[in-house]
């Protein structure tokens, strides 16, 4: 079968449209489009690890003319990752056929994200997304929910703002919209204009990848939300705007960007970290947590340029997030780990996210000092240590409190089919080769 | 350069930022958001705007056509800006409706 | 306090913008400093991409519209997308907001505004078709034309407080534009070489029945939107106290 991307695409965008139609099936319907894209994201993954970077134009205009898809191993493997999540994370929802739309709607847009090698269509895919997400978290109908929703909208409509003026400073020097056209004429641009539009669009694409000046709506929006949804913003936009940040700082890759964004991966991590160890309320530590554990991979990825651990470290990293808190938040709508499956998930999970061998959240920390070791930047070792101890603190308490608990809750085997995913990618270090060969531009 | 287009587009965007950050009621915050995207979208057109350029309709003979492709953006832009608009209405609604104001709440604040 | 911190960073904001703009060329599109370069076979073009598209229109695509051209064909993809943002924001604003409780009740319109909504209501509903048809020949296309048929139904709301949309009708034309959209794409994958190619014949450009598949695209997105947004409309009335 000839391998098109842009199936898993417009498949579900496509049934979502049809989803009005046939309101008695969604369920059904829906669960099984999301398993047909993470076949066909395990076959796209196959020809893209051994064919080499794949390009699929769309409406037959070769690039930069025309829109394409631009796809490595990386972004094919993300593309798995945040389909798997999704289709696992489906089997806890319990709402009408409005909702199963916005999921696939919004998982369509998150892989869109990662698939894409345009940076116009990218905000594109990032509005339907983030539209989906705002929808999502107001679902629960309470107060909470709905001010988690308004700030989140307010940010993120912010953002994309910055990010849409970022795209239209670049567009005035180069007249272009191709990311890996702006990567090749890049060096033609103006050093103060590069640094504006650079900043625009960290700015614009920060506001959903968690980075710590733009994250205020994290907490409300993940404590407001219904538990699956916090678990499905933690496996789908956020992950999918972190890699484009990834793709951002290639295309620009001056050695000042990875610094800015070594910097700012950092206070992400200490924010993050500090706040979630300070927090009581079960789904806000979380989501503090969750912060710190992207200024982690945006650390990863600043080191892109340096070392060749990096995109490893990242990717275990995306992995053992991924999977671990996504499993975490889902078994939160309760406090207690009342049954086996929630205990597994739940220690399991908390063992990846701290960094205990052989987990892939071990893999994803030994990496990245492995990358710092090499550049024998210590302060940064050392910051990274420090916060994987108090990580290691605040999630002892939350495994001591939740243990106790007698009650569990009603996701615990989905949760715990996440985690198994973490625990194979962990088991299964071959995976290091195959993240390896990423993202050549 | 174009002062008056580029001036115009600078402070609808600073404008909405003002707004952004010093409003309390969350539907003059909305309003804010919408300037920004009108500076944003004003932004954009005036980029691809050439003096006495016309509109890229082909009609025979050779005029000097502005740039296209930053209106096809500004267009994807506008209805962008509209979903988000009627979305944050909604939600709106429903805030009002939980709390009896518009205003934000204390706790809400970042 | 805090509106001192916000006009403070507002100004300084106007400042950034304005130095950032400062630089902007303003020499049209055709220099040879954007010269592209095409990322697959890494070759490069003799020609910017705006330029590209002024003289490419025609014979690629059979419309005589460029921003059209761009809109459906060279950068389909993107409509794609934003006409299911708009589609997630309509769904999600149905998703949202409880059925409408009645609401306060509202004062009739008088005579003139409720007859003569009634005798225009067809000929904008005309006028949006038309602005959606013509969309590859003249300016306009299914945004523009969807709005203004939105529109019509948004005047029937004001003048009639009893007049709604009907939700299954609405929801089917919405579903039916959007499945049209996307099967068109698919085709294209099926009958050229991928997705939302054109596989129609090009026609005499600058004639109605044209440029291939833009027409049909244009047509479902005004039908598209048209629903949407007058399902929005409807929706946010009906709450409405």
């Amino acid at each position: 079968m000839v391998m098109h991307p842009v199936l898993m695409i417009a498949i579900p965008l496509l049934s979502a449209f049809i989803m009005p139609l046939i309101k008695k099936a969604h369920r059904y319907f829906a669960f099984s489009i999301l398993l047909l894209n993470t076949a066909l994201s395990i076959l796209l993954f196959a020809k893209v690890y051994n064919e080499g970077a794949l390009y699929e134009t769309i409406a037959g205009f070769s690039p930069p003319v025309g829109i394409y898809l631009a796809v490595d191993n990386l972004s094919a493997l993300l593309a798995f990752l945040i389909n798997i999540f999704a289709t696992i994370n489906f089997l806890t929802s319990r709402q009408d056929f409005r909702f199963s739309m916005l999921y696939l709607l919004g998982v369509a847009g998150a892989t869109g994200i990662v698939l894409t090698g345009d940076i116009f269509n990218m905000f594109v895919f990032f509005e339907i997304t983030a539209v989906a997400s705002y929808a999502l978290v107001a679902s629960k109908k309470d107060r909470k929910a709905t001010e988690g929703a308004i700030k989140y909208m307010i940010l993120g409509s912010v953002g994309s703002v910055f990010m849409l003026v970022g795209i239209a400073i670049i567009y005035s020097q180069l007249k272009s919209l191709n990311l890996y056209d702006i990567a090749a004429r890049i060096s033609s641009m103006d050093t103060k204009m590069m640094w504006l539009s650079f900043s625009f669009l960290l700015t614009g694409i920060g506001v959903e990848a968690e980075l710590f000046p733009l994250n205020g709506w994290v907490p409300d929006a993940y404590e407001g939300a219904e538990s699956n949804i916090s678990s499905f913003l933690s496996f789908g936009p956020s992950k999918a705007s972190i890699y484009a940040i990834a793709r951002l700082l290639i295309i620009f890759s001056m050695s000042r960007t990875y610094e800015l964004a070594l910097y700012l991966g950092i206070v992400t991590l200490l924010v993050g970290e500090l706040a979630a160890f300070t927090q009581k309320n079960t789904k806000r530590m979380l989501a503090y947590s969750s912060i710190g554990q992207m200024g982690l991979i945006l650390i990863a990825f600043s080191l892109m340029d340096k070392t060749s651990y990096a995109i490893p470290a990242a990717f275990f990293i995306i992995v053992s997030h991924a999977s671990a808190k996504s499993a975490l938040f889902l078994l939160s709508d309760k406090d207690g780990f009342g049954d086996m499956s929630s205990k597994y998930a739940g220690l399991a999970g908390v063992l990846s996210l701290i960094g205990m061998p052989p987990l892939a959240g071990f893999w994803g920390k030994w990496y990245l000092l492995m990358g710092v070791a090499d550049e024998k930047i210590w302060a940064v070792a050392a910051i990274i240590i420090f916060s994987a101890v108090i990580e290691a603190i605040y999630f002892a308490r939350y495994l001591y409190k939740n243990m106790e608990g007698k009650e569990s809750s009603r996701n615990s085997i989905p949760a715990a089919v996440m985690v198994s995913i973490s625990i194979v990618m962990g088991i299964l270090p071959i995976l290091y080769n195959m993240a390896g060969g990423v993202l050549n531009a | 350069m174009m002062w008056p287009e580029y001036v115009t587009v600078a402070a609808l965007i600073s404008i909405g930022l003002y707004g952004v950050m010093a409003k309390k009621n969350l539907m003059k915050i909305f309003i804010a958001i919408s300037l920004m995207e009108t500076g944003v979208n004003l932004l954009l057109i005036t980029i691809g705007y050439i003096p006495e350029g016309t509109a890229p309709i082909e009609n025979g003979n050779f005029v000097k056509y502005v740039d296209p492709l930053p209106q096809a953006l500004v267009l994807t832009a506008i209805v962008i800006g509209l979903s988000v608009t009627a979305l944050a209405l909604t939600l709106l609604i429903r805030y009002h409706s939980k709390t009896g104001t518009l205003e934000y709440r204390r706790g809400m604040k970042w | 306090m805090r509106k001192v911190a916000a006009i403070v960073i507002a100004s300084a904001f106007f400042a950034i913008l304005l130095i950032s703009f400062y630089q902007i060329p303003q020499s049209g599109y055709s220099g040879s400093e954007y010269y592209y370069s095409n990322p697959i076979t890494g070759s490069h073009a003799n020609e910017s991409v705006p330029s590209h598209y002024i003289s490419g229109t025609k014979n690629e695509t059979g419309a005589v519209n460029a921003v059209t051209a761009i809109v459906v064909e060279y950068r389909g993809f993107d409509t794609l997308g934003e006409v299911t943002v708009l589609f997630t924001a309509a769904t999600g604003v149905a998703f949202l907001l409880h059925k409408g409780k009645g609401g306060k009740k509202r004062a009739e319109a008088n005579l003139i505004l409720r007859e003569g909504s009634k005798l225009v209501l067809p000929f904008i509903l005309l006028a949006g078709a038309y602005i959606f048809i013509h969309g590859h020949l003249t300016p306009g296309g299914g945004f523009p034309g969807g709005a203004v048929i939105a529109s019509g139904f948004l005047l029937m709301m004001l003048s009639y407080p009893k007049f709604f949309m009907k939700e299954k009708p609405v929801s089917i034309t919405e579903s039916f534009a959007g499945i049209t959209f996307a099967v068109i794409g698919l085709l294209g994958l099926l009958f050229a070489s991928s997705f939302l190619e054109n596989f129609l014949p090009l026609g005499n450009a600058g004639y109605l029945l044209s440029a291939g598949i833009i027409p049909v695209i244009y047509i479902a997105i005004g039908f598209k939107v048209g629903s949407e947004l007058s399902s929005i409309a409807d929706k946010l009335k009906e709450v409405q106290k």
